[in-house]
């Protein structure tokens, strides 16, 4: 079964927006909330700032604590890793909004909770995530990490990677890498 | 220095948790009532060594409290859901891992055990009360075992007290919640306010010297689990100890935080105090009737320990959501 992970290069992320507005429109994201966001974090003293963008989505965790956290086990792993939600059996009790680490989920205005998906209707047609295929500056890129010649594979071989809360132990499957500046996040 | 813009944040995580609310502390707050009483009333039946049946149950009102104070603090956590009506999906499954699971099934376990007690309890001159034939043959033939309900039922109401407090333990995300102490801190505070409850329904004068003895030594526990859970926040690493800045902040923003806890701890003093004096009073054995005056006092310590546990499980669930393990 292929390990879906998505690795996203802090550098290259110009800050379009796009990512936030293509996945609303991909999945029907209703008014005022969000699956994906983008932070603008600037660092410094003026003139010597810094400013680093970076995606934020559900991390499709490997030890996933909303999974832990479901009474019902609407939030589940799929067969190819991702952690997803089974809308009918959810009651809406938020314990996984609560649970997520990240802030990845919210609560649909429907009572159900609802997070990034990987565009899991996309990725069974062999398409890419919506984000991924929109981003402007090729700064999200999407694949299968145990095929071994596929370009996410690739760039967490030849790159230093680093995941959100590393110390939180949820293993995500969302890396950052920085091409120009090594370290981490 | 860090300014952050953020495009897409939703409103129930960011700037901070708004996921539970005063629902949520209803059903701790009941919950925890509910357990204390029926570990409270299983001590009370307990405690006497093998009577005539009819002469064992002590406490034969606190397993009908307890059981009202469950059954309407259970819906409070309904009507948090937002899709209620498709709580039946608790019931497809059993989540080990989940304590909102625990309580799908833990609760109604509760009711259960705690509806048998109600019946066994019910002394032989009161039970044309229940109306029903049925309800009074089921009693009639629960009374013999009262003894193992009760057991099963202090059981129930350990059980009970400490989920309240791991449901909000459980949450690796938020530091506040996130400890060992804090499931032992609602026990004890929730087998605190069973006993306060049980000094004010109890019309035995033994019974409510017996539960006013209990509870100084749960208040004076409380006490110490409550340092023990900020000291234990405080020398954890940096979100742990930004967890609890709400309760000692004097910014008009966090400052009900710290109003609160200043509430708990001129609360629980003050009742500790109260009932010192009465062990002191009564400390060569009580003669006849409590005078109204005592009843006043009693009771008054009693109400004010219920106001400091209902504070407590607020300010908990509220200012637990203020801090995040990731915070920006």
């Amino acid at each position: 079964m292929p390990r879906y992970v998505m690795v996203i290069d802090v550098e290259r992320c110009i800050g379009c927006m796009a990512c936030v507005i293509t996945c609303k429109k991909e999945n029907d994201v209703p008014a005022e909330h969000y699956r994906t966001r983008v932070v603008e974090e600037v660092r410094g003293e003026f003139p010597h700032l810094r400013m680093e963008l970076r995606s934020e989505l559900c991390n499709h965790c490997e030890n996933a604590p909303c999974i832990d956290a479901c009474p019902t086990r609407a939030s589940y792993r799929a067969k190819d890793g991702t952690v997803q939600i089974d809308k009918i059996k959810c009651i809406g009790c938020k314990a996984c909004i609560l649970a997520c680490p990240y802030d990845a989920r919210y609560s649909h205005p429907k009572g159900y909770a609802d997070k990034c998906t990987f565009c899991e209707h996309r990725i069974k047609e062999g398409k890419k995530p919506a984000c991924v295929e929109t981003c402007l500056g090729k700064s999200r890129i999407f694949g299968d990490l145990d095929e071994p010649n596929s370009e996410v594979a690739e760039l967490l071989k030849k790159y230093d990677a680093s995941v959100r809360l590393e110390f939180a132990g949820t293993k995500p499957r969302v890396f950052y890498i920085k091409k120009k500046f090594a370290g981490g996040m | 220095m860090i300014e952050l813009s953020i495009t897409g944040t939703n409103a129930i995580t960011f700037p901070y948790l708004e996921v539970w609310d005063w629902r949520i502390v209803i059903y701790l707050f009941l919950g925890g009532l509910s357990a204390g009483m029926l570990v409270m009333c299983s001590i009370a039946n307990l405690r006497i060594p093998k009577q005539p049946v009819e002469e064992l149950a002590q406490c034969f009102k606190a397993p009908f409290i307890a059981f009202i104070s469950l059954a309407i603090g259970a819906p409070f956590i309904l009507l948090d859901l937002g899709r209620p009506f498709n709580s039946f999906w608790l019931f497809s499954t059993f989540q080990p891992l989940s304590l909102m699971s625990w309580g799908a099934w833990g609760v109604p376990a509760v009711l259960l055990g705690n509806a048998l007690y109600m019946f066994a309890v019910i002394p032989k001159e009161q039970r044309y009360k229940l109306r029903l034939p049925i309800l009074i043959k089921i009693s009639e033939k629960l009374a013999p075992k009262m003894r193992p309900i009760a057991k099963l039922n202090f059981a129930l109401g350990i059980f009970l007290g400490i989920y309240t407090g791991v449901l909000l333990s459980s949450f690796s995300a938020i530091p506040l919640w996130n400890n060992a102490t804090l499931p032992i801190l609602f026990l004890v505070s929730a087998l605190s306010s069973g006993a306060a409850m049980i000094v004010i329904i109890a019309h035995k004068p033994e019974i409510k010297f017996l539960f006013t003895k209990i509870d100084i030594w749960l208040i004076v526990a409380e006490l110490v689990v409550i340092m023990l859970f900020f000291y234990g926040l405080y020398t954890s690493t940096a979100p742990y100890k930004k967890a609890i800045e709400p309760f000692f902040s004097l910014t008009s923003e966090h400052f009900i935080f710290t109003m609160a806890l200043i509430a708990i701890f001129l609360l629980l003093p003050l009742a500790l105090r109260l009932k010192l004096g009465e062990l002191k009073e009564f400390e060569d054995g009580f003669h006849g009737e409590f005078t109204k005056e005592q009843i006043f006092r009693m009771n008054f310590a009693a109400i004010l320990v219920l106001a400091g546990t209902l504070i407590l499980r607020a300010a908990i669930v509220y200012a637990g959501q203020l801090t995040k393990l990731g915070a920006y």
